[in-house]
């Protein structure tokens, strides 16, 4: 069996939210994983009260992640999809994946 | 005849931007206008019956009193109020307090800050670098009324570097009809915009409380305090020590962990702090205190103060500071260079503790399983409660 | 939800809202009689007469869940007497005889407490609009919500029933705020505005022919270029005939709705204008924009009062591009500040002493009035003659706003932005209550009462 650390989604219709779990490869996406280590919430934010210099700030998105679990899960050999390697190289757990274009 | 225009060369406002002065408001009110044309009812000269009646008697009446009384509240004056008030007023002459409506006088038309007054509460905060206390006892405005206008000043001055539209018609028709607190000129004090000393009265005082005391003892503010909460009364030599409440302020704006506690669990409450210490000013009851102890040394007063202001300030502000440096460790932002967003990654903690044992702990990072989710709940409000800023 | 907030005369309600009939409600309003009338009776009229004011939008099971009967209140200390008793000169001596006769320590006026029933419902976003004077009623600062005209600290919210909290900043479009408070359009200048509209939509059609036809489309657009130039000539004269005629078209458009001190102070301005253009015969400065045109015409001000100066030179300055527009701006700046201090007094004085003073020439124009002329000029800028606005152009308040017209002390407004804050909730202090309501003791102290024994 394969241990996947990837997306669940939840929240509703034109507003997704997603948990960041870690889970057998073959269950389903909503079935309950082994664990919930962080969330991810893609809609972006526009940063409010800017003045002077912040004033042209990109808009951001939010990531919550327990690092120590995450590097736990990762050391056991569970494999993140690739929403999550994105996620997880941001945070600077993972290499970033190497695309096609490195590959050839 | 009234003189007219010619002899005037140029009026004082000159076009319907400028509104005018009252210099020459007295032709005012007399001339009916509009409404008076509409409220005629019409004659009809092809029937031989009577008209009938195009009005009820009440909105007959409306317009009679639109027309006569009314009148002078259809254009607002410059610089003065034009409340209905104004109507009974008439009798006798002087400057009342505004009230706007006739028949509550506990309610007051409060004056606003003028233009040059906000302006200058920004020059100070902004330019010269003062705290926003200093600023507050330097000119008699509320702190949080402070840190609002320095938000609003910076908000404008970013819209207009922008060059978003901007209302400043309508903002200076509304300074012309609500009382304002003008900017003191050079050289005179400043009038001072509100009462910056307000006392919350707390719930625990509403209570009426039957609390003998010896006489050989002197029950003061701080023992009340106490005994509203329910705090056992103070040892003597502790008593001792607090010569006066306002002793207290300073050594919790040293450590604000030195307030007591009573009660247990869920039911334990901070005890009830005296006045000196529950106002937004504090150090203003101390520099009094040192009038009083030395009332010829008045550079020497105000050298303490000074000091007691910037101990305040420092304290503040490195209070600010830990908190900042606390949130920020908690999160890191990351701005990938091919994206167009930037990350804000949060530490969470993944253990027992917030999961509970049976994994469904409310606690718990991320959406919860096996629970429907709260906006599905009958009843439950989906507007939202707070708007992060 | 529709609106069953009608302004009838039968009934009589107050609202909150500028019409002129919650005006004369306002002002007949009398307290309902309390003789021969059971306690009951009298709390459920006062209860009914409140809530049409106070949050008639708001069902009532919906306030009875917001209804606390703490309420807050507020004392103002003064430093030197905490400073002069530590509270122990209250408490000594009581019951030993000391406390006969006498003033006692403090004395204060009574809190109107009961005047603060409605305290919750002005946390709502919808009457803090209403309060801030960014709409005129209660019932349209809904509709600009949930239309989307609103924001809170910056992002859109839609809830007129949002709460808000302490420090939450609200701003308005500043577009429905000036058509809120200003004067409504007459049927003349909607017919022009449909005309302009018009007009713009068929030279829209037009571009987008020739932008189909691209050959001849170059040779329109050379054709084109030339036209603005020409346009670009347009000297301060050709501006100051403009004004001229704004100021007429607005003189016949509004015969009746203007106020005829207006109509005095817009025949006053058109003399003025007639002067400057007998005087300015030969100027010929370019100016390419609206912005540019209006710093030529302050400078083309300042350079004639120079010339006005003892020593009498005859010689018209004509400035560099450069250099004109950095003077423009500095001007512009300048200008600006003074119309920010249009409501202080000092403004009124420069006018009195200029039109009560000296006699005018009539080829000459005094200091005084340069400084009218450039300051009616910079307003010209700031508040247009615009046919594509909803509102009734220049703008100016609408009728019986003023009667309306007060900000509560827990809002701190910034109308050049239509934007305010919510410092903190109202409170009570002794004598006076800060939430506005138009209704007296009376009527406050049972409807308070009401609420307070729960009937659900």
């Amino acid at each position: 069996m394969v241990l996947r650390i990837r997306l669940a989604r939840f929240g509703n219709k034109h507003n997704p939210f997603f948990n960041i779990v870690v889970a057998q490869a073959r269950s389903a996406r909503g079935a309950k994983p082994l664990e919930v280590i962080g969330t991810y919430n893609p809609i972006p934010k526009r940063p409010t009260n800017l003045y002077g210099e912040d004033a042209d700030a990109r808009p951001y998105k939010e990531i919550a992640l327990d690092r120590s679990r995450a590097k736990y899960w990762l050391g056991v050999g569970a494999q993140p999809s690739d929403p999550v390697w994105k996620l997880m190289g941001m945070a600077g757990l993972v290499a970033p994946k190497p695309t096609t274009f490195d590959k050839a | 005849m009234p003189p007219r225009m010619q002899s005037r060369s140029v009026s004082n406002t000159l076009l319907p931007y400028l509104t005018s002065t009252s210099s020459s408001s007295s032709s005012l009110s007399s001339i009916p206008s509009l409404s008076s044309t509409s409220s005629q009812c019409l004659s009809r000269q092809f029937s031989a019956t009577a008209a009938p009646q195009a009005q009820t008697k009440l909105r007959r009446q409306m317009f009679e009193w639109l027309n006569n009384e009314g009148s002078i509240f259809k254009h607002h004056v410059p610089g003065e109020t034009n409340y209905l008030t104004r109507l009974k007023q008439r009798g006798n002459e002087g400057s009342e307090t505004p009230r706007p409506f006739p028949n509550n006088q506990h309610f007051i038309s409060e004056p606003i800050l003028s233009e040059e007054l906000r302006n200058e509460v920004y020059n100070r905060v902004v330019e010269q670098k003062k705290s926003v206390r200093v600023v507050s006892v330097e000119l008699g405005i509320d702190m949080k009324r402070i840190a609002a206008v320095v938000r609003l000043v910076e908000l404008e001055n970013r819209q207009r570097a922008q060059g978003k539209p901007l209302a400043l018609p309508y903002a200076r028709a509304v300074h012309e009809m609500v009382p304002t607190t003008p900017l003191a000129e050079k050289g005179e004090r400043q009038t001072y915009h509100e009462p910056i000393n307000d006392l919350p009265a707390h719930p625990l005082t509403g209570s009426q409380i039957f609390y003998p005391v010896p006489e050989s003892r002197s029950f003061n503010r701080v023992e009340a305090g106490r005994v509203f909460s329910g705090a056992p009364a103070m040892e003597h030599s502790e008593a001792a020590e607090i010569s006066h409440p306002s002793d207290l302020a300073e050594k919790i704006m040293e450590d604000p962990n030195s307030i007591g506690w009573v009660g247990k669990g869920a039911n334990a409450r901070q005890i009830l702090q005296p006045a000196d210490v529950r106002i937004p000013h504090p150090h203003l009851v101390a520099q009094e205190r040192d009038r009083l102890a030395h009332p010829n040394e008045r550079l020497a007063v105000a050298d303490l103060q000074s000091k007691r202001l910037e101990r305040q300030d420092a304290l503040e502000k490195e209070r600010r500071e830990r908190l900042q440096a606390r949130r920020e460790k908690k999160t890191t932002i990351v701005s990938p260079e091919d994206s167009r967003f930037n990350y804000r990654i949060k530490d969470t903690i993944y253990t027992t503790e917030t999961t509970g044992v049976d994994g469904r702990g409310s606690k718990a990072t991320g959406r919860r399983y096996g629970v429907p989710h709260r906006d599905r709940t009958r009843g439950e409000v989906k507007v939202p409660t707070r708007v992060e800023a | 939800m529709r609106n069953r907030a009608s302004n009838t005369l039968s009934k009589g309600k107050i609202r909150q809202s500028w019409s002129k009939y919650n005006l004369y409600n306002m002002q007949r309003f009398r307290s309902p009689p309390t003789t021969n009338r059971t306690f009951f009776q009298q709390k459920w009229s006062a209860k009914a007469a409140s809530r049409a004011y106070h949050g008639e939008q708001v069902r009532e099971g919906q306030w009875k869940r917001m209804f606390n009967h703490r309420i807050r209140s507020v004392i103002p200390m003064n430093a030197s007497d905490l400073a002069a008793d530590d509270g122990s000169l209250v408490s000594s001596g009581r019951g030993s005889g000391l406390d006969k006769g006498g003033k006692p320590a403090y004395q204060t006026r009574p809190t109107p407490y009961t005047h603060m029933t409605f305290a919750p419902l002005e946390r709502r976003l919808d009457v803090a609009i209403f309060r801030a004077l960014f709409a005129s009623s209660a019932r349209q600062a809904r509709q600009f919500v949930i239309h989307g005209a609103v924001t809170v600290n910056g992002q859109k919210m839609k809830h007129p029933s949002y709460l808000l909290n302490p420090g939450d900043l609200f701003q308005v479009d500043p577009d429905r705020v000036l058509y809120a408070t200003g004067h409504t359009k007459t049927p003349y200048e909607r017919r022009q505005g449909r005309l302009t509209r018009r007009k713009g939509k068929a030279q829209g059609l037009e571009g987008a022919e020739e932008a189909e036809a691209a050959p001849e489309a170059e040779e329109s657009k050379e054709t084109a270029k030339e036209e603005t130039k020409e346009t670009e000539k347009e000297d301060t004269k050709e501006t100051l005939k403009a004004l001229l005629a704004q100021a007429k078209s607005v003189m016949s458009a509004g015969k009746n709705t203007l106020a005829p001190q207006r109509k005095q102070e817009l025949r006053g301005f058109q003399q003025a204008v007639r002067r400057v253009l007998s005087r300015s015969e030969s100027s010929t400065v370019l100016a390419d924009s609206l912005e540019a045109q209006f710093s030529q015409l302050t400078l083309l001000l300042k350079a004639k009062r120079s010339e006005k100066n003892p020593e009498k030179k005859d010689v018209k300055p004509r400035p560099e591009d450069a250099f004109a527009t950095d003077r423009g701006d500095a001007e512009l700046a300048s200008a600006k500040k003074d119309t920010e201090a249009t409501a202080s007094d000092k403004l009124s004085e420069a006018f009195a002493q200029a039109t009560l003073g000296n006699e005018v020439d009539a080829s000459e124009l005094s200091d005084e009035e340069f400084d009218t002329l450039k300051r009616a000029l910079t307003q010209m800028r700031d508040n247009p003659l615009d046919n594509s606005k909803t509102y009734s152009t220049p703008w100016q308040p609408r009728q019986y706003m003023s009667a309306f017209a007060f900000i509560p002390r827990y809002l701190e407004v910034n109308q050049n932005i239509c934007a305010a804050v919510y410092l903190r909730h109202p409170v009570a202090r002794p004598g006076s209550a800060e939430v506005p309501t138009p209704f007296g003791e009376s009527i406050a102290t049972p409807a308070y009462g009401w609420y307070l024994r729960r009937r659900w």
